[in-house]
């Protein structure tokens, strides 16, 4: 898993309770013993990796292990931070009767289905375009496969959606000046004056950048986690067609709790056998990515210590 | 009336007939552009989905302002809509 090493952003993937948090954290903790600087993020409500750190992460950078930085976005929390900045806008520019109306309006588009997920994109996307530079590496720990999915679909339906605002709220403005040139008013106003059209173009050209940086294949990718088990290898198939359609790069599929070989024991033995058919079907199915196998521990992953151990075999 | 002034006037008149025909046409489209761009960008008012509502909050004091000037123009002094709560 070394050529991981390479690339500047990874998202890791995969169905509920697959482990990862875990792998996400001992990739970063690898690369960042590897000398690479690197951020990891958590986009995880549970606090997972909190607990993994045995450190709280916090909604600004801060340190999560020696070398190691680390970050944790809250999707409600950024969602309520756009709408109160949106409400000081107005308060700013309008009475305050009219703030308190307009209140209203503001509520209503904060309880739409899919306006956390819009802020925590926002959020990440700030991540990928302002702090693409601080760092070598990008470690985005995600939520499981369905909502990740979307996330990342999410820029190009936002981004035409606001495309198609803008090109309407254009010809609505070159009307305009057409009544104007008809009416003979002298000071016709221009197009790209307009306040409203600035601000949708300029939302549009964010999302686009961010866009661009998740499909630049050479130093994007993402990275499915999966268990010798049915059901995640089934998830997992699924999620690596619908990537391959929105053109994101799979650069590795990480197994994680493979059982290990030198166990004793009837009981042992015939849970291996279950598991070498799985094993098996893995191996076939993903035959196209790297692979990495990490074995079932002893002991959970928790704290440092044992993270470090995961993150050594990683890089075996 | 001077025949120079009465051939000014009827060509003033024919001018401003077919002017603002063509005026109203054009301000009509406008207007029906304009409820159509509205619907777009508040559709959650009308209980639809909106993908980019939120987003959207970037642009609605703006709206606030052109709506004001509007029905001020239009000789109301109070909104008369409720989610454009200006006055």
């Amino acid at each position: 898993m070394r050529e991981l090493l390479r690339k500047r952003i990874l998202f890791f993937g995969g169905k509920r309770g697959v482990g990862k948090t875990t792998c996400a954290s001992a990739m970063a903790l690898a690369a960042s013993r590897a000398g690479r600087r690197v951020l990891l993020v958590s986009t995880d409500p549970a606090h997972s990796t909190s607990d993994i750190f045995d450190i709280p992460f916090d909604r600004d950078e801060r340190e999560v292990a020696p070398g190691l930085m680390g970050i944790e976005i809250d999707a409600a929390l950024e969602a309520r931070r756009y709408i109160d900045r949106a409400k000081s806008e107005i308060a700013r520019m309008f009475s305050q009767a009219v703030a308190r109306e307009a209140e209203r309006q503001i509520e209503l588009a904060a309880s739409m289905p899919g306006v956390e997920e819009v802020a925590l994109f926002d959020r990440m996307g700030d991540l990928i375009i302002n702090r693409f530079d601080a760092y070598d590496l990008l470690i985005f720990d995600t939520a499981p496969t369905g909502h990740t999915l979307r996330l990342l679909r999410m820029p190009e339906l936002v981004s035409s959606w606001i495309g198609a605002l803008s090109r309407r709220r254009r010809a609505l403005l070159s009307l305009n000046q057409d009544i104007d040139k008809v009416r003979q008013v002298p000071e016709a106003i221009d197009p790209e004056e307009d306040p409203i059209l600035r601000t949708l173009e300029q939302r549009r050209e964010k999302l686009e950048q961010v866009r661009a940086r998740l499909m630049q294949h050479n130093f994007t990718g993402f990275v499915l986690v999966v268990i010798p088990e049915r059901l995640p290898i089934d998830e997992t198939v699924r999620a690596v067609e619908i990537l391959q359609d929105s053109n994101v790069n799979v650069c590795g599929v990480f197994v994680n709790r493979v059982l290990p070989a030198d166990l004793e024991g009837e009981f042992y033995r015939s849970r291996r056998n279950q598991e070498q058919v799985y094993v098996d079907e893995i191996k076939r199915r993903f035959s196209a990515y790297p692979l990495a196998w990490i074995p079932q521990l002893e002991t959970d992953v928790y704290g440092l210590a044992s993270l470090e151990r995961v993150s050594t075999l990683l890089m075996r | 009336m001077r025949w120079d002034e009465l051939k000014q006037n009827l060509g003033d008149f024919v001018h401003g007939y077919f002017v603002s025909a063509y005026e109203r046409k054009l301000r009509e489209q406008f207007v029906d552009l304009n409820d159509l761009f509205m619907l777009q960008c508040f559709m959650e008012l009308v209980g639809l989905p909106n993908p980019a509502a939120i987003y959207l909050l970037d642009v609605y004091p703006f709206f606030l302002e052109e709506f004001h000037t509007w029905h001020r123009r239009m000789g109301m002094d109070r909104s008369p809509i409720g989610s454009m709560p200006c006055c």
